[in-house]
C-alpha cells in the first residue's frame, strides 16, 4: 500500500506492506533508528514517537495506520539547540545505557504540555507505560520537573 | 578531576537519538541471519533435513554444528557447543541441553526469508529424561554431559574450627532452609550485532558485549583462527548486568562472515534478537536452595555456621562455578565465625544456565546470611544493627577462609553512617500505598516494618584468575601537553566508564577533562582490559591508567612527542580455595554496604510499597558522584524486582514468560520512592586514589532488608523469593496472621 507521511517536517511517500509496524517503517525505511525496540509487546516504550498531537508506541500502530499524520521522533525534537528535556536528561544523569531514553524523552514532552507545574505523582503515572532498566526513575523525575518548568507549559 | 559529577560524554547521542546501538548500525548490501533454537530442554539429534529451508528464495547459507571448525565455547570451561547438531568433531554436541541451544543459523538475503528459511528446518529428535530439579540432578540417574561422571561438577567446603564446641557455645540456633529464584537480566536492548571483514581481512564483530578481548578468544577458538585475524568492536551497549558476559551471537555472526567469505561473498551480515529470543536464549541469575544453621552466645557473638547450599548451574556452567564460589563466601556474611562447615555444590540440569548478573552469587548467600543474623536478633533480643557491630570482621581477623580480608575493611562504617541516617527524619514524599494500580488500599490492612541488612562482595575476578588491565595513554603537543588520547578496551554498559575512565585520565596527567580523548572498546586499538563486572572495571582500569600515565610522563620529559605509555596493571595474585578446608587468599579486595528500608505491606492483598532506602555504600574515592548515585539507585531497584515483582516461570526445561508481559520489571510506580544515597569514601588502599568497586554493593542487601521490614511489620518471616502479592498473601494467610480472613 502507499501511505504517505510527514516525519520531522518532511513528507515521504512510500509503499508498505500492510503489517508494517510504524516502528519498523520509521527505522527500516526511513533509517531513523533513534527510536529504538526494547519488547515486542508494547510494555517498554522504546519506540514512543508523537504522532499528530499524541504520544504513542509506535510498535503498536501500524505504518498504514499513520497515513497522512504528522510524525515527530526524537531525531526530531532538538531545533537547532536540545529540546529543554533532552539538555534535561542530560544535565540530570536521567539516563544511563540510554536505550529507553528516546522513548522516555518523548513521553515526557508530551506529558508536561501545559503543566509546568507538574507533580512528582503526575510524573510517575504518566511515565508508567516507559521501562528503563538502569538507572531507578529517581533522575528521570528530577529531570522531567527541571524540563517541565523551562517549558513553561509549551 | 575526581570527584566532579562531569556530565557522561555518551549523553548527546543518547538524548538525540544518534547513538548506534548494535541494531542500529547500517552498512550497504547487508545479509540478514536467524538463529534456529533447538527448543529441546534435553533431546539427541537424529535427523536434520534443511533441504526445504535452503530453497527458499534469498537464502544465501544455513550453518550448522558441522560447519563449527571447534565446535566449543565457554567463559571459564569449553562445555557449551557453539551449535548442537550431527558430524560434529566435538563429542557430545549431537545432544540439547537447553530449550536455547542452537541448531543453525540462516543467511538470507531479507530477514523475512531467514525466518520462513528457519520455521522449514526439520528436526527429528529422540528425547531424553528433562532433569529440571537440582537434588534429583545429584542423583546421576540421568548424566547431562556425556563426558562427566556426575552432574555434581562443582563442590566446595570450609572446614573452620571445631564444630562441636561451636553448638556448645550457642545459646540460641536458628536452622532455616531458603530458596531464591533465577532473576533475567532484561536490559532494554536485546542481542543483535553485524559482522563483516574489515579493511585488513579480520573477521569483525561489532555487538554489544562485556569484554571484548574475550568475546576474541572465543571467536578465534570456534573459528581456529589466530586471535590477530579477529575484531570485535564494542558500539552503544543497552545494559548488561552480566547478561552480556557469556556468547549470544558472537560467534555465529563470525562464523557467517567466514562462510560468506569462502563463498566469496563479500557483504556483512546483521542478526537482531526480539526479546523473546533474548529472553530464552542467554543466562540468568542462579537459583539456589541453602538450608543452614547458625548458632550464637546469648551475649551475641557467632558461635558456629553450617550450610548446605545447591546451586542450579541449568544447562552449561557460564560462570556458575565462580558464581558458586562467591555465594559459598558471602553466605557468612561479613562476620567473624570461629567455627564453619559449609558446602556448597553446583549441578548441572536441564534448566536455563545460571551466570553472572549484578552480584556474581553475593545476592544469593547475603539472603541467607542477613537473614539469618536478623532471625538471632529477635531470639537473642539484640538489636540488629547493635548484632551486626558485634560481629563484624575487623582488620587482621580471620574471616571465613581462615585468612584476613585484605586491609581496609569499613564494614563497621557503612553499618554505622547506614543506621545513623536512617534514624534523621524522612525529607521524601509520603506516598499513599496503593492495593492495585488504581484501587486505594484499605488503611486497616496495612501494616508497616522496617529492616536492615548490609554485605561485603569482592573487587575483581577471584580464586587465582590472573587478573589485568592494559592501558595506553598518548600524550600529544609541543612545549606543553595539548591533548591527550586513552585507549583503553573497558565497556561502557550505561554505567558510565568512559566518562570515568576520562576524569581518572586528567587526574593522573593534571590537564582538564576536556583535553581527553578517548578510544575505547576496540580490539584493533586496545590492549585487553578484562570484562565490565565484578565491580572491577573503574578500579583495574585506574591503576592501568596510573602504570600508563607515568610512564608517557617520563617520556614526555625525554621529549618524545607523542609521548605514548602503555602499562599492564597486575593485582596481587589470588588463590584457589583448599579443596578440603576453603583455607585461602581467595579475593583481591571487597567492597562494604548495608541498607536500611521502611516498607508497608497490604496484608488482605500481599502488596509491598517500598516507602523509603537508604543505602551507605563505601566507594572509596568518588570518582564521579552523580555516575554512582546513579549506579546505586539502579541497583536497588534492579534488587526490589528481584525481591519483589520478577517471578521467572519454568517448567519442564521452558521459560513460560519470555516477555515483558508477563515478566515484570519494576515500572516507575512500582519503585521505592526515595532511595538515599550515602556515599562513604574510607579510602581502599589498592585502589587507584582510593577508589573501591560499587556498582553491584546497592544490589545485594536488598533483599534480606525487605524480609526483615515484613516481618516486623507482620511477625511473619519470608525465605522465598520472589515477594509477589500472590505469594506474599499465600504465606500470610498460611501462616495465620490473626485478623487475616
Amino acid at each position: 500500500m502507499q501511505i504517505t507521511i510527514t516525519v520531522n517536517g518532511t513528507t515521504h511517500t512510500r509503499d508498505v506492506e500492510p503489517r508494517t509496524l510504524l516502528v519498523d517503517f520509521l527505522r527500516d525505511h526511513l533509517g531513523l533508528t533513534g527510536t529504538n525496540i526494547g519488547c515486542d509487546t508494547s510494555q517498554c516504550g522504546a519506540c514512543t514517537i508523537h504522532m499528530d498531537s499524541q504520544s504513542v508506541k509506535s510498535c503498536t500502530v501500524l505504518a498504514v495506520q499513520a497515513d497522512g499524520a504528522d510524525l515527530t521522533t526524537i531525531e526530531g525534537l532538538a531545533n537547532g539547540s536540545l529540546h529543554p528535556m533532552q539538555q534535561a536528561f542530560w544535565d540530570n544523569h536521567g539516563l544511563q545505557c540510554g536505550y529507553c531514553t528516546p522513548g522516555m524523552i518523548m513521553s515526557a514532552t508530551k506529558l508536561v504540555e501545559g503543566n509546568p507545574g507538574i507533580s512528582e505523582a503526575e510524573i510517575r503515572h504518566g511515565l508508567e507505560g516507559n521501562i528503563c532498566r538502569c538507572t531507578g526513575y529517581q533522575n528521570i523525575v528530577k529531570a522531567v520537573q527541571q524540563a517541565a518548568g523551562e517549558m513553561g507549559g509549551d | 578531576m575526581l570527584g566532579k559529577s562531569i556530565f557522561r560524554d555518551d549523553a548527546h547521542g543518547k538524548v538525540t537519538g544518534s547513538a548506534l546501538y548494535p541494531g542500529d548500525i547500517e552498512k550497504d548490501h547487508f545479509l540478514h541471519a536467524k538463529l534456529l533454537f533447538t527448543g529441546q530442554p534435553h533431546a539427541r539429534m537424529i535427523r536434520m533435513d534443511t533441504a526445504a529451508a535452503e530453497a527458499v528464495p534469498g537464502v544465501v547459507c544455513i550453518l550448522k554444528a558441522e560447519d563449527v571448525p571447534v565446535n566449543e565455547h565457554g567463559l571459564v570451561m569449553l562445555d557449551q557447543p557453539v551449535m548442537v547438531g550431527l558430524n560434529s568433531k566435538k563429542p557430545f554436541s549431537d545432544v540439547s541441553r537447553w530449550e536455547g541451544d542452537r541448531a543453525a543459523m540462516i543467511v538470507a538475503e531479507t530477514e523475512e526469508a531467514a525466518a520462513r528459511a528457519r520455521d522449514l528446518i526439520e528436526i527429528e529428535w529422540e528425547q531424553l529424561p528433562v532433569v529440571t530439579s537440582p537434588v534429583e540432578a545429584m542423583r546421576d540417574e540421568t548424566i547431562i554431559h556425556g563426558e562427566e561422571p556426575s552432574n555434581v561438577y562443582k563442590h566446595y567446603r570450609i572446614r573452620k574450627g571445631e564444630m562441636a564446641a561451636g553448638w556448645a557455645a550457642a545459646d540460641v540456633i536458628v536452622e532455616e532452609t531458603y530458596q531464591v529464584p533465577m532473576q533475567e537480566h532484561a536490559y532494554l536492548q536485546p542481542e543483535a550485532g553485524v559482522s563483516y571483514i574489515d579493511e585488513e581481512g579480520r573477521v569483525t564483530v561489532e555487538v554489544a558485549g562485556q569484554w571484548t578481548h574475550e568475546d576474541q578468544t572465543l571467536i578465534a577458538h570456534a573459528l581456529d583462527i589466530p586471535k590477530e585475524q579477529v575484531r570485535v568492536i564494542y558500539p552503544a551497549i543497552g545494559g548488561a548486568f552480566g547478561g552480556r558476559e557469556d556468547m549470544s551471537v558472537q560467534i555465529v555472526l563470525a562464523l557467517a562472515s567466514q562462510r560468506l567469505r569462502e563463498m566469496g561473498i563479500n557483504r556483512p551480515v546483521r542478526i537482531q534478537w526480539t526479546r523473546e529470543e533474548s529472553v530464552i536464549g542467554h543466562h540468568k541469575r542462579h537459583a539456589v536452595t541453602i538450608h543452614t544453621r547458625w548458632g550464637a552466645a546469648k551475649t551475641g557473638e557467632l558461635t558456629a555456621i553450617e550450610v548446605e547450599m545447591i546451586l542450579d548451574a541449568g544447562s552449561y556452567n557460564c560462570t556458575s562455578n565462580k558464581v558458586l564460589g562467591n555465594a559459598h563466601l558471602t553466605v557468612a556474611g561479613p562476620y567473624r565465625i570461629p567455627n564453619a562447615h559449609i558446602d556448597s555444590y553446583a549441578v548441572y540440569t536441564n534448566n536455563c544456565p545460571g551466570g553472572a548478573f549484578r552480584g556474581f552469587g553475593a545476592p544469593q548467600g547475603c539472603f541467607v546470611a542477613e537473614s539469618q543474623m536478623n532471625k538471632l536478633a529477635i531470639a537473642l533480643g539484640i538489636d540488629p544493627v547493635e548484632l551486626r557491630l558485634k560481629n563484624v570482621l575487623r582488620e587482621g581477623e580471620a574471616s571465613i577462609t581462615d585468612t584476613p580480608l585484605p586491609a581496609g575493611i569499613s564494614i563497621k562504617t557503612v553499618i554505622e553512617q547506614c543506621a545513623d541516617k536512617f534514624e534523621e527524619p524522612f525529607s521524601g514524599a509520603q506516598v499513599l500505598p496503593r492495593s492495585f494500580q488504581s484501587l486505594p488500599a484499605d488503611p486497616k490492612a496495612l501494616r508497616r516494618g522496617r529492616g536492615f541488612a548490609c554485605a561485603l562482595k569482592n573487587i575483581g575476578f577471584s580464586f587465582g584468575f590472573p587478573e589485568r588491565s592494559e592501558a595506553y595513554v598518548e600524550l600529544r603537543g609541543r612545549g606543553e601537553i595539548d591533548r591527550v588520547v586513552v585507549r583503553h578496551a573497558g565497556a561502557d554498559v550505561g554505567q558510565g566508564a568512559h566518562t570515568a575512565f576520562k576524569q581518572m585520565v586528567a587526574e593522573a596527567v593534571g590537564v582538564p577533562y576536556e583535553k581527553v580523548e578517548g578510544v575505547f572498546s576496540d580490539t584493533a586499538y586496545t590492549g585487553d582490559s578484562g570484562s565490565a563486572s565484578a565491580s572491577r572495571l573503574t578500579w583495574m582500569t585506574g591503576n592501568a591508567i596510573r602504570g600508563a600515565v607515568e610512564k608517557a610522563l617520563t617520556l614526555w620529559k625525554q621529549e618524545e612527542r607523542p609521548a605514548v605509555g602503555f602499562f599492564r596493571y597486575q593485582p596481587p595474585p589470588t588463590e584457589m580455595l583448599d579443596d578440603k578446608t576453603g583455607k585461602s587468599n581467595p579475593n583481591i579486595t571487597y567492597g562494604y554496604v548495608a541498607e536500611a528500608v521502611d516498607v508497608t505491606v497490604d496484608i488482605e492483598t500481599g502488596h509491598i510499597t517500598i516507602d523509603r532506602v537508604v543505602c551507605a555504600n563505601d566507594v572509596g574515592r568518588a570518582v564521579n558522584p552523580n555516575l554512582i548515585e546513579g549506579q546505586i539507585e539502579g541497583a536497588v531497584v534492579q534488587a526490589f524486582g528481584y525481591a519483589v515483582t520478577e517471578n521467572l516461570q519454568s517448567k519442564n526445561g521452558h521459560i513460560l514468560n519470555p516477555r515483558f508481559s508477563t515478566y515484570l520489571i519494576p515500572g516507575i510506580r512500582d519503585v521505592p520512592q526515595k532511595v538515599e544515597s550515602l556515599i562513604i569514601e574510607e579510602p581502599d588502599p589498592q585502589g587507584p586514589w582510593g577508589v573501591r568497586g560499587m556498582a553491584e554493593m546497592p544490589f545485594i542487601p536488598l533483599a534480606p532488608a525487605i524480609t526483615a521490614a515484613l516481618y516486623d511489620a507482620t511477625g511473619v518471616w519470608f525465605n522465598e523469593l520472589p515477594l509477589t502479592p500472590g505469594n506474599v498473601r499465600m504465606r500470610l494467610k498460611n501462616t495465620l496472621v490473626p485478623d487475616l480472613t
